[in-house]
């Protein structure tokens, strides 16, 4: 079963990966091709759940302690009094540690998915690769079971 | 890299680096490094101190001029001085900026067909001696006229007159205090003004003598009413047709009809002599010519009502050491010399005389002429008798009224010789201009009362070619009489000085910039029969409920020879918040019948003269009375007092018809009314529980040395604006100029806030807060607004971005915004001080509490090993402020004036329920 | 044909609009344009001569320019509701609307972080306000909230684009294939060689839903921010608690009403009725009715503040407000926000999409005045008698925010001929 599988119409396109999967066809060689996001797909093929969720994580928490380090370090290091009040303030703080966390997060994430989608790809940018509306089931050649 | 090529790299960087350190001579310019100091005594960085005398009006108050690189940048009252004793008013603080004024003549000049052409001072001394040929020739007369001279200058000015047949006229003042000359003439033989101890008194009266603004000498009379109040028992009353500062600082003050003021001292006096016998008894023929009145009548001739004339009576007669002076606007009028004999009988009858009026130690108004002098000079110039006409540091072209016909009769003279310092209108037809330096330029000596001589030192070289006084007399002297003089001015007063104090004197005299004579006692006695002729012949009825104007003297520009300085006019007059342009204050009453508002324009017309003004609604006034400064209306139609020869400064049969259209000055206050917010409590506050407990969250900050503070006295604060003048020079305030205040963009770190109710006023000064918990400081995004450690708010100029948050959230809202470059036109940018930094556009700036002051104290204390001592310095304003109701100090030192008076019973600060903290307390607890 | 005929269909329609600009887009791309460059003069002019030649003064400091700032940080709230808000609660009809609301949100913020800048006294030092370290260790004042307007402000910006770029990634490798030349290679390169494998799928609908998760608190946070501007300061009429829940309810109001004025003509002159119906307008006006309503209540808070409380500088601020100098602003205000968005409680009004551009116009005008009176009326009448002045502005401020609209819509205009204006991949998906 080489080459790829070319489908007009998403029903007919599902039932053939349907089909695949029940014959066995490992689910790791099978990949396709939509263009747009087919939720049935993910039923099908089941795999891990994206780890995108952990750079979100990582990236979130990270921005917190970026927050709240780099206020305070900061106005320790030099403390000027404004209005009377504490050098180290927290509801300020606050907000810029949530603002941090924020934008972390979302850049991490962003990162994290460009890294796991292997994008920027080169291949992809020059490739006449082209399938336009269709829906394409390719099988990777491998070994077979 | 190999080893040699690193070392070709390091010797070419660090060659050409020392190579580019090879400045062209331009560069190097930059830079202020003196190896040589420019000139001897002078080192760069430190100040000196060179006392003289403030000549901007007669008064005569001891300056020290603050002199930084050979330039003065600040002049100060000198502290125990016999007339200011440190103080310094506005126009004293301001007059630094006659010196560097762009618009100084800058060298002798004469007329050439229309033009000024330049000449030399050879050249001009020639042509005077010329004119002076000439004029002899033709059988004229020669001239002298002055405005108020005394001292070694006007013994001079004599001896020139005198040397080349020269008439010296009597000498022109727009307040010449005729009327009370008269009286005092009449009655003790004495035709001067007396020295007025007010200090001594306990009840002062003063009708219509403006004390605390142009009268005589305001500075002293203003120190003499701060120590009269502190000793607790004295009372002031004042009587004023107009509205004055001096009426709103008074304890009580009674409006009244302008132009009536004999009515009311005639019942007074009346009242005194029935409840009161004098020692010795007043002769029969004067008690005869007493005018007789009821208080009914003279209610009904004064506006005042029946009870309030029974207690001023009261006061008068209960008080041991009472005190009446008539001056001003209550002594220019047809009632004038009645007026003032009145006053002068009181003075006698109560015993004032010598304790409290001095004689012996009168002011030297002597000289001093009168308006009719100045007709019967006008009359003679228009028959063409005039030859060489010297016009000697005066305007009369400015003040006269027109039907003198001055100007016109000015130019039938032979020659005009315009001597001053200023293109003013007088000078500008003169056909020869010689430019005379100003007084921080030149020596001489003021003797601003009798017994007082007073220095004048040059603290810097002539910025023009100009001349002091007395070398311009001596100059003429020398050319016109063909001899050559040995020696300048300087060597007349050395010798003059020598001869009349002596070596210790003379020594005194250059320390403390003054010497104090002692005088022997003037015995003064009632004349009767010429005291009666005073009463006879009264002028007749005025006229009732016609609307009248009254010139009123003004604060900022005192006769209007003041007003060429724009920073009089850029700081606002304290009753109104004018600042740039004439107005004519309207009464609430007139205001509300005739639809006016402020900024209406209307036309005052009276017989033969008309001007267009601006109105301005002012609470106080009597319905029918306008008031128009001095300084408003160049030729004011006064009129001739034709006993005393004064000028009647109340117009009579006035009429004030709108135009519909509006003038826009700018009125710099928003409102005048304190709008229920308590800026200025009551002393309600005094029985309520102030000191709320208040409660925090966070520990305090610490203060380790010093926390700077001040205490407001508003008890003592009259409003004169005298504070906001030193600090525009001492901080290099920028002057903003109308089109910036008609936007409301005034610079003034300080300001003088008036709030009226009840037409009463009270005065504010507003100043940056420090506060503790600073608003401003916790909303600069930078940090440019931010804590010192020793509680001042200190403002980062190179720092701020101007967003202007910090001023949004002041709740004072004292800081000022540079919203575009203020350039300082030469020569004025050398009157700044160098310690205080410039800021650049866009920038916030405040009040620092004179910062460099602090931090040059705190230098000089550690160089000594030792902390700053209370009252060792002070800010700019509370050090000119004549009534010391600003007091600054540490707040940390239990000892010091400004913690005993934050803790005073009297104290509160503005807007403490907001929760600012600030460090200006005032004071206030006297109640009416 | 089939289904497939149906996914072509929407990439024709969508991309149709990249064509050949006619006479009326270059027309308005020329007025814009030209309003940007007199923008730019203007604000070169004051730069060189301060901020005097604008009508600020003592005591008001802030007014058109801040005016301007809170007025578009407010528009482009509205893009992040709809396209990550919605995207959450599962909302079908956002799809319509979700890419031109997001480019409006970039564009918002792009104009709104100009006027920090406008405004500033000393442009040329504006780095002082980012933290960055300084020669002499000085960082910025955290605590003042014009700091946190750096911070929410361009975190926002920053969030808002890569959710911009993120959406538009499945759409320019579908436009890529559709378009010639220059246009073509740059698609490819935006699209980072974006295949649409299952495993990029599965990638980015995790992603797709943590920026969405990310962005929307920002929707409620931003604007809190901004408002905190005026609500951490001690000016009457400016400090009070209700002001974050009042303006992002006013940001969604007056970014629902730009987003109408945006895509009604757009539908029209892009002939994309199928894809934008009369339903999903329905939609977006009730939402516009509910801020506004929200809006109304927080005007009716402030008044009931200012009556019943003892404090004589909030009646002030308030007085002056309604009855002062100002109160024909305030009340058009009223009308325009409280009043006027009352009809929509109309169902035929909310669907007659002529009358829903109508009001989002006066909605627009409503807020921007809303913004400008809270401003300079608390300014202009505060705590000290004395100081109380007034506002006039002077044709360089006016200059500059004419400016600023043109750059807007100048921005808004390039992007719909060079952008996909919807989003063809959702489209697709729910096709």
């Amino acid at each position: 079963m080489a080459g790829p599988m070319v489908f007009e119409e998403k029903g007919k396109f599902l039932e053939r990966l349907r089909g695949l999967v029940q014959e066995g066809v490992p689910v790791e060689r099978i990949r396709v091709i939509t263009p747009f996001g087919v939720p049935e797909v993910e039923e099908i093929l089941p795999g891990k759940r994206s780890k995108v969720r952990f750079f979100a994580l990582v990236g979130a928490a990270s921005g917190t302690v970026t927050g709240f380090a780099f206020t305070i370090l900061t106005t320790l290091s030099w403390p000027l009094i404004v209005g009377g009040k504490p050098i180290v303030s927290i509801p300020p703080f606050l907000i810029i540690a949530f603002a941090l966390t924020i934008l972390f997060g979302a850049l991490s994430t962003f990162a994290g998915f460009l890294l796991l989608s292997r994008l920027p790809s080169l291949r992809g940018i020059r490739s006449g690769e082209e399938y336009g509306n269709a829906f394409v089931i390719l099988v990777e050649e491998g070994e077979r079971r | 890299m190999k080893r040699r090529d690193f070392l070709w790299l390091l010797g070419v960087i660090s060659g050409s680096t020392v190579m580019s350190a090879c400045g062209s001579p331009n560069r190097s310019a930059k830079f202020t490094s003196y190896l040589l100091p420019p000139e001897e005594g002078v080192v760069p960085g430190e100040a000196g101190y060179h006392p003289s005398t403030c000549t901007e009006c007669p008064a005569g108050c001891g300056v020290l001029a603050r002199v930084r690189e050979g330039q003065p940048v600040k002049l100060e009252g000198i502290p125990g001085h016999p007339v200011n004793d440190g103080g310094l008013c506005i126009r004293g603080q301001s007059s630094l900026y006659r010196l560097y004024h762009p618009e100084r003549l800058r060298g002798p000049m004469a007329r050439d067909g229309v033009k000024l052409r330049p000449i030399s001072w050879e050249d001009a001394f020639s042509r005077v001696a010329g004119s002076l040929k000439a004029s002899r020739e033709k059988g004229r007369k020669d001239l002298f006229l002055s405005g108020r001279t005394t001292g070694s200058l006007s013994r001079l000015a004599d001896a020139t007159c005198a040397k080349l047949g020269i008439e010296r006229l009597s000498e022109y003042e727009v307040y010449s205090h005729a009327a009370e000359k008269e009286a005092n003439g009449l009655l003790f033989g004495e035709r001067d003004l007396p020295h007025y101890r007010i200090e001594e008194a306990d009840f002062l009266l003063t009708v219509g003598a403006d004390l605390l603004e142009t009268y005589v000498t305001p500075v002293a009379y203003t120190r003499k009413i701060s120590s009269a109040r502190a000793r607790g028992d004295f009372l002031w009353y004042h009587v004023e047709p107009h509205m004055s500062l001096t009426g709103a600082d008074a304890d009580r003050r009674f409006a009244i009809g302008p132009g009536r003021e004999r009515h009311l001292l005639s019942f007074l006096l009346r009242e005194v002599l029935d409840r009161k016998t004098p020692k010795t008894p007043l002769p029969g023929e004067l008690l005869a010519a007493l005018p007789r009145t009821t208080a009914k009548g003279v209610s009904g001739e004064t506006g005042i009502p029946q009870e309030s004339l029974k207690e001023i009576a009261d006061r008068l007669a209960a008080a041991k050491r009472p005190l009446v002076i008539a001056g001003g606007v209550g002594t220019a009028n047809t009632g004038g010399l009645e007026t003032a004999s009145s006053a002068a009988l009181l003075q006698w009858v109560t015993g004032a005389i010598p304790e409290r009026v001095d004689f012996a130690r009168s002011e030297n108004y002597r000289a001093v002429g009168t308006l009719r002098d100045m007709e019967d000079l006008s009359a003679r110039m228009g028959r063409g008798e005039a030859g060489v006409v010297f016009l000697f540091r005066t305007n009369p072209v400015f003040s006269l009224p027109p039907r003198l016909a001055f100007k016109e009769n000015l130019k039938k003279a032979l020659l005009t010789v315009g001597m001053g310092d200023f293109l003013d209108e007088t000078v500008r037809g003169a056909d020869l201009i010689l430019p005379l330096s100003h007084s921080l330029e030149s020596w001489g000596d003021v003797e601003p009362r009798r017994g007082i001589v007073s220095l004048l030192q040059p603290v810097l070289p002539p910025l023009h070619d100009t001349l002091s006084d007395g070398d311009a007399l001596l100059g003429l002297l020398g050319k016109a009489s063909g001899k050559r003089l040995a020696g300048g001015y300087r060597d007349l007063l050395a010798a003059a000085w020598e001869k009349r104090l002596g070596e210790g004197g003379r020594r005194r005299l250059f320390e403390k910039g003054y010497v104090e004579e002692t005088l022997p006692k003037k015995a003064v006695s009632l004349d009767g029969k010429r005291a009666a002729s005073a009463f006879r012949g009264a002028g007749p009825a005025e006229a009732a409920g016609k609307p009248v104007l009254v010139l009123a003297p003004s604060l900022r520009t005192f006769d209007g020879r003041s007003r060429i300085l724009p920073i009089l006019s850029e700081i606002p007059d304290p009753l109104t918040t004018i600042t740039y342009g004439p107005w004519i204050s309207v009464s609430e009453e007139t205001a509300t019948r005739s639809l006016l508002r402020d900024r209406d324009e209307v036309t005052v017309t009276s017989a033969d003269w008309k001007a267009v003004l601006p109105v301005k609604v002012q609470p106080g006034l009597a319905g029918g009375t306008f008031v128009v400064h001095r300084d408003a209306l160049p030729a004011p139609p006064v009129g001739t007092d034709p006993r005393t020869g004064g000028p009647l400064d109340t117009i009579e049969g006035v009429a004030i018809a709108r135009t519909g259209k509006r003038i826009e000055i700018p009125i710099l206050s928003g409102s005048f009314s304190q709008q229920g917010r308590g800026l200025i409590p009551d002393p309600v506050h005094l029985d309520e529980e102030r000191r709320h407990e208040r409660w925090t969250l966070y520990p305090e900050h610490e203060h380790k040395e010093y926390r700077w503070a001040m205490a407001v006295d508003l008890d003592r604060c009259n409003g004169c604006a005298a504070c906001v003048a030193a600090c525009h020079v001492e901080n290099n305030v920028p002057v903003a100029g109308s089109a910036d205040h008609l936007k409301g963009r005034e610079m003034s770190w300080l300001r003088i806030e008036p709030f009226y109710e009840k037409g009463e006023v009270a005065f504010l000064p507003m100043l940056c807060q420090q506060c503790h918990y600073a608003p401003c400081e916790s909303v600069c995004p930078v940090f440019a607004a931010h804590h010192n450690p020793e509680g001042l708010n200190v403002q980062v100029y190179a720092r701020c971005v101007g967003t202007r948050y910090c001023s949004n959230n002041c709740p004072y809202k004292v800081r000022r915004f540079n919203w575009r470059q203020h350039p300082w036109p030469e020569p004025t940018d050398r009157m700044r001080n160098p310690d205080a930094p410039a800021r650049d556009v866009g920038v916030m700036e405040k009040c620092t509490f004179c910062l460099q002051r602090i931090r040059a104290a705190k230098d000089k204390a550690k160089d000594e090993g030792r902390k700053v001592r209370d009252g060792e310095f002070t800010t700019a304003c509370a050090q000119s402020c004549p009534t010391g109701a600003i007091v600054f100090g540490n707040l940390l030192d239990k000892e010091s004036r400004v913690y005993r008076l934050a803790h005073s019973e009297r104290a509160y600060r503005v807007f403490e329920t907001l929760g600012t903290e600030p460090s200006v307390h005032y004071l206030r607890g006297r109640k009416p | 044909m089939g289904n497939a005929g149906k996914y072509d269909k929407v990439d024709r329609d969508i991309l149709a609009a990249m064509g050949k600009p006619g006479r009326l887009y270059l027309a308005g791309l020329a007025v814009t344009a030209s309003l940007v460059v007199l923008g730019g003069i203007l604000w070169a002019y004051q730069i060189r001569n301060g901020l005097g030649v604008a009508g600020y003064t003592h005591p008001v400091n802030w007014a058109i320019y801040i005016t301007n700032f809170v007025f578009w940080v407010g528009i482009a709230h509205s893009g992040t509701l709809i396209s990550a808000v919605l995207f959450l609660f599962r909302a079908k009809y956002r799809t319509s609307f979700n890419r031109a609301a997001e480019a409006m949100t970039v564009f918002a913020l792009m104009v709104a972080g100009l006027f920090p800048l406008i405004h500033l006294g000393r442009s040329w030092v504006f780095y002082y306000l980012l933290p960055y370290p300084t020669q002499r260790h000085l960082w910025v004042n955290f605590r003042s909230p014009l700091i946190w307007d750096v911070f929410a402000v361009s975190t926002y910006f920053t969030v808002s684009v890569v959710f911009f770029y993120v959406g538009m990634l499945p759409d320019f490798a579908a436009a890529k294939q559709r378009v010639e030349g220059i246009r073509k290679k740059i698609f490819s390169v935006l699209s980072l060689g974006w295949k649409g494998t299952d495993r990029e799928w599965r990638h980015y609908g995790m992603l797709y839903l943590f920026l969405a998760a990310f962005a929307t608190p920002l929707v409620a946070s931003v604007h809190s921010v901004v408002s905190w501007d005026f609500a951490m300061s001690i000016v009457p009429g400016w400090h009070t608690t209700i002001f974050a829940p009042y303006f992002v309810a006013g940001a969604i109001l007056s970014g629902t009403a730009m987003v109408i004025t945006l895509v009604v003509p757009l539908r029209k002159s892009l002939s994309l009725r199928e894809y934008i119906t009369d339903d999903h307008f329905e939609s977006i006006a009730k939402i516009l009715l509910f801020t506004s309503l929200i809006v109304t209540y927080a005007y009716i808070v402030e008044f009931g503040l200012a009556s019943y409380g003892e404090n004589v500088f909030e009646r002030e601020a308030f007085r002056y407000r309604a009855l002062g100098e100002f109160r024909y602003l305030t009340w058009a205000m009223l009308f325009c926000n409280s009043l006027v968005p009352l009809t929509l409680f109309s169902r035929r009004l909310r669907r007659n999409t002529t009358y829903l551009l109508v009001v989002s116009l006066l909605v627009n005008v409503g807020m921007w005045l809303e913004r400008f009176v809270i401003i300079v009326t608390s300014l202009a009448h505060d705590f000290d008698p004395y100081v109380w002045g007034t506002y006039r502005p002077t044709y360089v401020e006016v200059g500059i925010s004419l400016g600023s609209f043109g750059m807007f819509f100048m921005l808004y205009l390039l992007f719909v001929k060079n952008l996909p204006v919807l989003s063809i991949s959702e489209i697709k998906e729910h096709l």
